[in-house]
């Protein structure tokens, strides 16, 4: 009976262990770029200030598509400038970065680049903000924002000596929404392939709680049909009727190409032209989902590129990726909205060299984007621009 | 191992001889020892007469398919819980070898190849590579396992972060700056998602299904013979068992730990290589959390914790089921976040069933 016991208690552990696999994950902690930081200090300083600099980046995860390309041109902006850096993996654990960012300011970092975790948390930030403050190091947030949206500056604007780069959460919604609504309205009666004068759509959203996530989602859908009713064409209908979200969630929250072809390899078995119901154009909050989605349409014998004998259902993404512009160069995807990465990584390089060089944080920042709006001078955006090819 | 249809025919005998009452609780248990087979019926049923397109072809060619995908995973994993163990670093294993995958069959015109160098690689050598660096990881996993008497969950948690260190600096290499791994060549891509057969439907169309079915198909039937035709199958079973018992029959405990986990990592090779050309666009993050839905499938299928029980058919049932679930609650428009509750509870229902009858035994 004992033994029995014992089976079943550790059966019950092992499989609630192993339903939490994810969380179970998160421990690759500080994977630094040992190699980079070694080449980093070879190349040392142009003043001693700068020499002296020793900055902790801290990114939400290192599996990112877009934070990878940051955290490339981040890593060779730094080494230029000859500041010394250390990289450290979130791994999508906001408890694991507050911890990195103790260890790194114990270890003597004197500038925090935090790229959040729970993205649009001021609570988050602003623990963060305290640790920085008391230890008297300046931080720069970027990428994900750092305030509820409505609440902008209960962050930014409370504490001295910090910034943040980023883009406005909802632009690249607008954006997308804008794109997509020209382009059905230039293409109307091809889009519409069961002719019943409607464009019915397919959403996919790639993380429930995640700011970006949800205002691309509202607004790709807000911003098209905008454009289409102004133009007297009725606005986008979402295929399946019964479906109060409209929208397909993955719900790892990943942004998974994975469960973007999954959701559409099943929607594909019971919307097709041959019944009439076909789903007549694709927005995805990435461009992951994106081609997860033309995986899953090249299978139907949909979207199979230019000079193929077959229909092309427009799909619309973000970030554009490399796979995503060459995908868009073969006619196989419609659109994306580019985020700048090297950009973003260059104003965050030279924020840093502000840092370094003892000089006030937001010193010659003037040629940059603010955030006028709610008169944060510390909040820089960068652009977001449309790419179809 | 009992013979099933004498098994059954002994049951069948047994029930006769009972008396009225008896019959009637026999009956009960019965119901109760299948429950997760009867909701299922009840929740097809329902979900068919919500949404009458859940049962066409194309719907269950596309459940078919899904099951496919996920079933080598499934059936390498369900070897080491009949060890009594688990396997955490399978997820990982797949998402390694997708990428891996990706990058040797990379179309030649692709304007973003991770190797640009890299001469066009036949499909055989491909496979045989991710069988290879699965079956390593596998054979590590199973050597800390066997040598030091570690526990899976321990050995394969370190290989999960192991490989996943791994992947990351994959993504990294070469400039490829973490971007997705895609531009898939033709010649892989038709290689798994190609049209095996099609199926002709009422409407005059025909409903493709991919070649990674068959694949899925022949796993199955090798599986099946390894577990239950093979010396090494039926080592494994004992060891699973009873491990002292097993050691003094002259089972060599040692060998049948480590063949397993490596055969696990060698299934995990073979899914990566699946996804990869199915999923299209691999990044880091491609294979996470897919070792759950494996564990997942196999416990609801009767592979128990237990160790040294579980069949090949009830491992193609716990992936079917799973399936079944995600794509009927798409069907009926179901929120996702119910899609957990109801795996969870169905993952609680087959295990309490699963347990109950060592207790009764008992």
């Amino acid at each position: 009976m004992k033994k029995v016991m014992a089976f079943a208690l550790a059966t019950t552990m092992a499989l609630s262990l192993a339903a939490c696999g994810g969380s179970t994950s998160s421990s690759t902690a500080a994977s630094s770029t040992a190699a980079s930081t070694a080449a980093s200090t070879a190349a040392s300083g142009s003043t001693a200030a700068v020499g002296d600099a020793n900055v902790a980046v801290f990114y939400y995860s290192f599996s990112d598509t877009y934070i990878s390309s940051v955290r490339t041109a981040l890593d060779a902006a730094l080494e230029s400038a000859g500041i010394k850096y250390q990289d450290y993996d979130g791994n999508s654990n906001q408890t694991t970065q507050n911890e990195q960012i103790d260890t790194a300011l114990a270890s003597g970092a004197n500038l925090l680049i935090v790229n959040l975790v729970t993205s649009g948390s001021s609570d988050a930030s602003s623990a963060i903000c305290d640790k920085a403050a008391s230890a008297g190091v300046p931080v720069i947030f970027f990428n994900r924002a750092v305030e509820e949206d409505g609440s902008e500056g209960a962050v930014l604007g409370k504490y001295e000596n910090i910034a943040f780069v980023g883009t406005d959460a909802p632009e690249a919604g607008h954006m997308q929404g804008k794109m997509i609504g020209n382009y059905v309205l230039e293409h109307y009666d091809d889009i519409d392939l069961n002719g019943d004068g409607q464009i019915s759509y397919a959403m996919f959203k790639g993380d429930a709680s995640n700011v970006e996530a949800i205002y691309r989602t509202q607004y790709g859908v807000e911003d098209a049909d905008a454009v289409l009713t102004e133009a007297g064409k009725p606005a986008l209908v979402y295929f399946d009727s019964s479906n109060a979200d409209k929208y397909q969630l993955d719900l790892t929250g990943n942004w998974s190409a994975q469960a973007a072809n999954e959701y559409m390899t099943t929607n594909l078995s019971q919307y097709t032209e041959a019944n009439g119901n076909m789903i007549e154009l694709i927005i995805c909050n990435n461009d992951n989902m994106a081609e997860g989605c033309i995986s899953a349409l090249n299978s139907a014998g949909y979207n199979l590129g230019t000079g193929e004998d077959c229909t092309t259902i427009p799909v619309f993404g973000v970030d554009a990726t490399d796979s995503a512009q060459q995908l868009i160069a073969d006619g196989k995807m419609t659109g994306t909205i580019k985020q700048d990465a090297q950009g973003m990584a260059d104003a965050i390089a030279f924020l840093a060299g502000n840092a370094a060089a003892g000089k006030d944080l937001m010193d010659g920042t003037d040629s940059y984007t603010k955030d006028t709006a709610n008169n944060l001078d510390n909040k820089i955006f960068i652009a977001y621009q449309e790419y179809a090819g | 191992m009992t013979n099933p249809i004498k098994n059954m025919q002994q049951k069948m005998a047994d029930f006769q001889a009972l008396d009225a009452r008896d019959k009637k609780r026999a009956i009960g248990e019965g119901l109760i020892n299948n429950a997760i087979y009867i909701l299922l019926v009840i929740f097809v049923i329902y979900t068919y007469s919500r949404n009458p397109m859940f049962i066409t072809t194309s719907s269950i060619v596309n459940i078919i398919s899904l099951a496919a995908a996920s079933m080598p995973i499934a059936l390498g994993i369900g070897g080491c819980i009949v060890l009594t163990g688990t396997d955490l670093s399978a997820g990982r294993v797949v998402g390694l070898t997708a990428a891996i995958s990706a990058a040797m069959l990379q179309a030649m015109d692709w304007g973003n190849r991770i190797f640009p160098n890299l001469p066009e690689m036949p499909i055989g050598v491909v496979i045989l590579t991710v069988i290879i660096v699965g079956g390593i990881v596998g054979l590590v996993n199973g050597f800390f396992v066997a040598k030091f008497s570690l526990h899976p969950f321990i050995v394969t948690l370190a290989t999960q972060l192991i490989v996943y260190g791994a992947i990351l600096m994959f993504f990294m290499a070469n400039g490829n700056n973490g971007q997705p791994l895609s531009g898939l060549s033709e010649k892989f891509k038709n290689f798994v998602t190609g049209t095996w057969f099609s199926i002709p439907t009422s409407s005059g169309k025909s409903v493709a299904v991919p070649w990674y079915v068959l694949y899925a198909i022949i796993m199955i039937i090798v599986m099946w013979f390894i577990w239950n035709k093979t010396t090494f199958g039926k080592n494994m079973f004992a060891v699973g068992s009873n491990m002292e018992a097993a050691n003094v029959s002259g089972v060599n405990v040692f060998k049948t730990t480590v063949m397993v986990h490596t055969l696990a990592g060698c299934m995990y090779g073979i899914t990566g290589f699946i996804e990869s050309a199915r999923i299209a666009s691999n990044t880091a993050n491609t294979g996470l959390n897919y070792e759950c839905d494996a564990i997942a499938a196999c416990v609801i299928g009767g592979v128990s914790f237990v160790g040294g029980t579980g069949k090949i058919s009830g491992i193609v049932t716990g992936v079917l089921l799973l399936r079944i679930i995600f794509v009927a609650l798409n069907f009926l428009s179901i929120s996702g976040n119910m899609q957990y509750i109801i795996k969870g509870l169905i993952i609680l229902i087959a295990c309490s069933i699963d347990m109950r009858k060592y207790l009764v035994r008992k």
